[in-house]
């Protein structure tokens, strides 16, 4: 199933919207549903099919947490604006002290 | 998680001077990108670069100016998508001017990148718009019969 698919029905929007606070159990999540635990753990199952979630055995739980990926964009917008604010600043520098030049001397 | 860009840089120059070029379109047009910005609160204005499809923008930064205090803080909105009417980078810039006995401190802030909130947003937006798409399909479909 696609991810499209996956986030199509309402309880899985739910599941998804839990894990953006925190990872949390397989029981953790069927405790905010009144749908019973095997059907909770049928749309974990789609999630992580779709990867949209992740599952990690951890002492006697699983987890489920969202998958990363998601980040990647927000990570690349980061590492690019870094880069083009430290540039444009440059720029900056360059005219001020262009149109500046008295003020220079001090550089 | 980052969430904020923080930059902080000093230049050997007045306030009034740094705020002249943060402030002046045809200067900000130097330095940064060509721009219509005016000095004036709840002012809309864009950036034009160039388009960097991979990154899943068209070119244009969308702002507003929200706060002005002349020679000292300048704040605006900083927004950006694939095309017009779909935002993926909504962003806030702040920039602050601190006077010092040799020039200036500037301390640039570009924050709000959101992570998984902006991230499900869109997935929720793309989905609403499949629907949309398949059930316009199937009414298309259902008047060819």
């Amino acid at each position: 199933m696609d991810p499209f698919q996956a986030i199509a029905d309402p309880s899985r929007r739910e599941i998804l919207m839990l894990l953006t606070k925190d990872k949390l159990s397989i029981n953790a999540l069927a405790g905010n549903f009144d749908m019973s635990r095997p059907a909770v753990s049928k749309h974990i199952k789609v999630l992580y099919e779709a990867g949209l979630i992740l599952i990690k055995d951890q002492g006697r739980e699983r987890y489920c947490e969202l998958k990363p990926d998601g980040f990647d964009a927000i990570k690349n917008w980061l590492i690019f604006f870094d880069k083009f604010w430290k540039e444009k600043l440059q720029n900056l520098e360059n005219l001020l002290n262009q149109r500046n030049p008295k003020n220079n001397e001090s550089n | 998680m980052q969430r904020d860009i923080v930059i902080k840089w000093h230049f050997a120059h007045p306030p009034e001077k740094v705020w002249e070029c943060l402030t002046t379109s045809d200067l900000v047009s130097q330095w940064l990108m060509k721009n219509d910005f005016k000095p004036i609160v709840g002012h809309k204005f864009n950036f034009y670069t160039k388009p960097m499809p991979k990154m899943g923008f068209d070119g244009i930064v969308y702002c507003q100016v929200l706060e002005i205090i002349p020679n000292q803080k300048l704040v605006y909105t900083w927004k950006g998508g694939p095309e017009p009417g779909i935002t993926r980078l909504d962003t806030l810039l702040t920039w602050t001017l601190i006077p010092e006995a040799d020039g200036t401190r500037l301390i640039l802030e570009h924050s709000g990148f959101m992570g998984w909130k902006n991230y499900l947003t869109s997935i929720f937006m793309e989905s609403g718009w499949k629907k949309k798409i398949i059930r316009r399909f199937g009414q298309v479909l259902s008047e060819i019969k």
